[in-house]
This record gives structure tokens, C-alpha cells and sequence, in this order.
């Protein structure tokens, strides 16, 4: 419906090649490759967050997805003995059925109490998989979850291989910014706005309100726990730490320091603020703070988000040739 | 078979009655006009309809089948469309999109279609953008398309309202107040609108404060006081009737 200008096909393009040839142009550094997957992660996290948020929901249960992804795939793992080929798919539809379910009370509440709300949801699913030591390894979590290895006869890869990790993510990246591109862009999208821009007149003219928005955050704890399964394979270790509320208060500031009203704001804001976040590694204990900083500095500088950028140089540009 | 009709219905919210015990019938093709002072419940009866609030008691019936307790979105689905009394628009759309998005129960959303742009979906879409143009055409808002619709007028923007409304393919149409706030002009291309969407075939019921609007432009007039019906007749009756003179001036006894 909404179809794209050239110039954005192009600017696609062009961070899709980027992506392709990265471990090329940075020399197979396995730290920045490291960097490389960790920002798919955070991509895939912020774009899905994204796409709830067309509904005008703000939900803090993003981490909590993620991880019952993460723990269905490393538990599949070591119960049975499954690949992460089975974990991931498993552990996506597990992570979409349990959202689905929590969902149908969740969307009964709106706002800032739907926020508080998916807080509490998270909170809980983290705090389940510390609480039933036995099952899902406590506070300690869980160790030698063994990345995959894909055996098609003749080709063998293993992931284990950083750079092949790369691109499977990269894969499952790309994917999961294509769907909800194509969602967004449709009617489907269409749909999720106006149940944002006013939920009373949705309801009036037809719309199912309710089960728009279980769907959509079905498919948005779907990808977030895909997201999980990649994230536990990764690692190689999980623990409910690495799927609290911080993990979803990151994906959201990627999300509003991006921009949010296209899902180039998301992939631009993870893409940008996880380099950020790397480069200040270096400032130990100050790290936090600087990210506070560029946080506080970029919504009063830039409202609106990273997305309005090109608008703001047309603008500038327009201006200083007196148009 | 009546298009429209309420029995014994009961609006109650906590200790207030918004609706005591109301029955009204309205014909197919017909435009009623719902008048009464502030608070006589002529929103009510319209939420009551619409299924934005539950009812208390009775039932409302629409082309005979019981509507009171359905959701909003499946008694839109037959055919039972409202506009509300204050601007109610998806704000950020284009007047285009907000037309198209009204068109979403006739244009066949789908998932699967969204995802992969199959051929079918590119022209669903295309046929509601069509439609969406000529509602637009036929309201009078075609010059305006493309503007988002936050910065129209006032009255271009309770016009889009009604164009939204259409859009959803109604056979019976409830307008809240189509009149409220606009000048004489735009008031009369509003009443010149109304007739043109009887004249497509659609009932229609509309709440108006404007005396001048709703006699000259009402078949038939329900008068709503505390709740109850006071009077119900053509537009000359309606005028004639002592209870209604009451209704709205106060009672002579004290008044004398």
C-alpha cells in the first residue's frame, strides 16, 4: 500500500550489503563480529517491540519472551538432545502460545496499566525460571547450550564458527525486519494505527479491537522468543538475569531514540545505540552513565527520533539553497 | 419487520437512570430525528445501540435480530454504523486513509495477504482506495485527499466523520449531532449531505440541537425527556405537542 521511495529501497540496499560484508571489512575481528551479532539481536528485539507499539502498547514483557525462547531451546538441548534447528522453532511457538494465552487478560488493560501489567508478566517469567531450580537451573541458570551444526551432506557448517553465527542471526535479522515491514506497510499495518490513533472508532467501524491485538503481540513474543532461541545458542549460557526488565527497557530506547513511526526508527536506533554502548565499554563503571547521556541528549535534541533525519537534512538543504 | 427498535430498554449507570423505559420503532428508509434537553438520554440511546455501553435492561432489535449485548465491531459488521458528537477521527491518517481504513470490513483483510503481497491483496487494496475516493467524491471532500486529518476544519472534519461511517457500508446510519458547531453554510451542506444518504438507501436516526435542521429535514421526530418518550410524530406534530412545549420551556404552571 505504502510503497517505499527509491531512496529508502536504496538506503535498504545499501545496510543490507553493509551487513553481508561486514566480517569482510573488518578484518574477521572476532570482538566486532561479536558486536555484529549482538546488534541483529537487538534489531530483532526493537523492530518486534516496534511492532506492538503500532498498537499503541508499550510492553516491558519483551524480555520475558525472549527467554522462554531461550530456555525452550537450551532445555530441548539437554532433555532430549535437540539441535537448535528444533529448539528454535519450538521455542518461537512456545514463546507466541504462552503470549497468546497471557495476552487475552493482558489486552483487557490499557496504557500505563497495560504497561504495568506486561512489567509484572515479565517479572514473573523470570522469576519462574529462577524459583524451579531444578528444572530450569535457578538463579544459576544454564551452561553448554551447544550452538548448532548444519550437516546437508555435502556441506557441513558449524556454528560454533563465529562468522557462520553471524550470518545465521543476520538471517533471522533480515526476516524479521522483512515481515514486519510487510505488515506495516499493508493493511495490516492499517489496522494497527488506527487501533493506536483512536481504539473507539476502530471498534465502531468493524475492527475486532481485542483480537488484533492478541495476534499482533502473539507474532511480536513469536519473534522475540526466535530472538531468545538464537540469543541461549550464542551464549552457550542463560540465566533469568539475562531476561529482565533491563533487556526490554533497552530494546524500548532503541525504539524511541530510533524513531517511532517507521520500522527503519528501531533498526536504526539498536544499530546505533549497541555501537554506542561497545564504545563505551572502554569507561568501565561510567558506561551507564554516558548511555544516559546520549539517551537524554537525543530525545531533546533529535525528538522525533534518528528516522527524521533525512526529512531534517532535506529541510536544511532546502533551506540553504533558498528554496 | 421495523429497521430499528428498542423494547422496554433500561439504561442505568450506578444510581442514575440515563434511560427509564424506552420504546421506539424507526422505518426502513426513514430520517428520524432524536431531540430533548441536555440529558435526556439521546447519547445513551446511541451507545445502547452501538454496543458501547451494555444495557441495563430490554432489548434492541435491529431488521429483527436482538443486537443489545453484541460488541461494536459485530453490530458495525450488520450494517449498524455511528458517528459520534465530538470529532472522532484517526487523527494521523490522511483523509484518504481514514476513508480506507472505514472500508476495512469490505475489503478483506487478510494476514497471510499482507505478509506475501499476493495478487488478490494489491487488488482489494486498490478496489478500497477506489471506493475510499468515491465516498470521498460523494461527501464533497475530494479536494482534500491527501491532508492529514488533524488540520482540517471543523466542519471538514465532522464530514469525514460521516465519510468514515460510510465507508463501513451501512444500511442504518446514527449521527450524533452531524450540526454541532458548524456555521449556517456548512450546516446546510450538511443537511444536503443527509438527504443524499437517504436517497442511497440507508435509514437514517440523527440527534440535533438545531430546531431549523431537524424540522426541515426529518420525516419523523422522537422526543426524549428524563429517559422517556415524550412525543413521537411528524415534524408539525412534534411542534404541536403541549409535552414537548414542556419538555423544553418548562412547565406552565410554574412558568405562569
Amino acid at each position: 500500500m505504502e510503497e517505499l521511495s527509491r531512496i529508502q529501497k536504496g538506503t535498504w540496499g545499501v545496510l543490507l550489503l553493509l551487513a553481508l560484508i561486514a566480517p569482510f571489512l573488518v578484518n574477521f575481528d572476532l570482538y566486532l563480529i561479536h558486536v555484529g551479532i549482538v546488534i541483529t539481536f537487538n534489531v530483532m528485539l526493537a523492530t518486534s517491540l516496534w511492532l506492538i507499539w503500532s498498537l499503541g502498547l508499550v510492553s516491558f514483557a519483551h524480555a520475558g519472551f525472549m527467554g522462554v525462547g531461550a530456555y525452550a531451546s537450551a532445555l530441548l538441548l539437554h532433555w532430549f538432545g535437540l539441535p537448535m534447528w528444533y529448539g528454535l522453532w519450538i521455542g518461537a511457538l512456545l514463546s507466541g502460545l504462552l503470549a497468546m494465552l497471557i495476552s487475552i487478560p493482558l489486552m483487557r488493560t490499557k496504557a500505563v496499566y497495560f504497561f504495568m501489567a506486561s512489567w509484572a508478566v515479565g517479572e514473573v517469567i523470570k522469576r519462574v525460571f529462577a524459583y524451579f531450580k531444578g528444572t530450569f537451573g535457578g538463579w544459576d541458570g544454564i551452561f553448554d547450550i551447544k550452538p548448532p551444526v548444519l550437516d546437508v551432506g555435502f556441506l557441513q557448517i558449524d556454528f560454533t564458527n563465529r562468522v557462520a553465527y553471524y550470518y545465521l542471526a543476520l538471517l533471522f535479522g533480515v526476516l524479521t525486519v522483512w515481515i514486519i515491514h510487510r505488515m506495516n506497510s499493508s493493511r495490516t499495518g492499517m489496522v494497527y494505527w488506527s487501533i493506536q490513533q483512536n481504539e473507539l472508532l476502530a471498534q465502531h467501524i468493524g475492527i475486532n479491537v481485542f483480537r488484533q491485538k492478541v495476534i499482533c503481540f502473539t507474532i511480536s513474543c513469536i519473534m522475540a522468543g526466535t530472538t531468545g532461541a538464537l540469543y541461549a545458542h550464542y551464549q552457550t549460557y542463560i540465566s533469568p538475569h539475562s531476561f529482565d526488565i533491563w533487556t526490554s527497557e533497552f530494546a524500548l530506547v532503541h525504539v524511541i531514540v530510533g524513531g517511532l513511526t517507521t520500522v527503519g526508527g528501531p533498526v536504526a536506533g539498536a544499530i546505533s545505540l549497541t555501537i554506542i554502548d561497545e564504545a563505551l565499554r572502554a569507561t568501565g563503571y561510567f558506561r551507564t552513565m554516558f548511555f544516559g547521556f546520549v539517551l537524554i541528549a537525543s530525545v531533546l535534541l533529535l525528538p522525533g527520533g534518528l528516522e527524521t533525519i533525512p526529512r531534517r537534512l532535506r529541510e536544511l538543504f532546502n533551506r540553504s539553497t533558498g528554496k | 419487520m421495523h429497521e430499528l427498535e428498542a423494547r422496554n430498554l433500561q439504561m442505568k449507570f450506578g444510581g442514575v437512570t440515563a434511560i427509564a423505559n424506552l420504546n421506539l420503532t424507526v422505518e426502513e428508509g426513514e430520517i428520524r430525528g432524536l431531540i430533548g434537553p441536555n440529558g435526556a438520554g439521546k447519547t445513551t440511546f446511541f451507545n445502547a445501540c452501538s454496543g458501547r455501553y451494555p444495557i441495563t435492561d430490554g432489548e434492541i432489535l435491529y431488521r429483527g435480530e436482538k443486537i443489545s449485548g453484541l460488541k461494536p465491531h459485530e453490530i458495525a459488521t450488520r450494517g449498524l454504523v455511528r458517528t459520534f458528537q465530538h470529532v472522532t477521527l484517526f487523527r494521523r491518517f490522511s483523509v484518504l486513509r481514514n476513508v480506507m481504513t472505514g472500508n476495512y470490513l469490505h475489503s478483506r483483510h487478510s494476514y497471510w495477504g499482507s505478509l506475501l503481497r499476493t495478487r488478490s491483496t494489491r487488488e482489494a487494496e486498490a478496489a478500497s482506495e477506489r471506493r475510499a475516493r468515491e465516498i470521498l467524491d460523494f461527501v464533497g471532500l475530494r479536494s482534500i485527499v491527501d491532508q492529514e486529518a488533524s488540520t482540517l476544519a471543523h466542519g471538514h472534519q465532522k464530514m469525514l466523520g460521516i465519510a468514515v461511517a460510510l465507508a463501513a457500508e451501512p444500511r442504518m446510519l446514527l449521527l450524533d449531532e452531524p450540526c454541532a458547531g458548524m456555521n449556517s453554510d456548512e450546516s446546510r451542506e450538511m443537511i444536503g449531505l443527509v438527504r443524499r444518504i437517504r436517497e442511497t438507501g440507508i435509514t437514517v436516526m440523527l440527534i440535533e440541537h438545531d430546531m431549523k435542521v431537524v424540522m426541515g429535514l426529518c420525516d419523523r421526530i422522537t422526543v426524549l425527556n428524563f429517559g422517556n418518550e415524550v412525543a413521537d410524530g411528524t415534524p408539525e406534530q412534534v411542534r404541536a405537542n403541549p409535552e414537548v412545549r414542556e419538555a423544553y420551556l418548562g412547565s406552565q404552571t410554574y412558568a405562569a
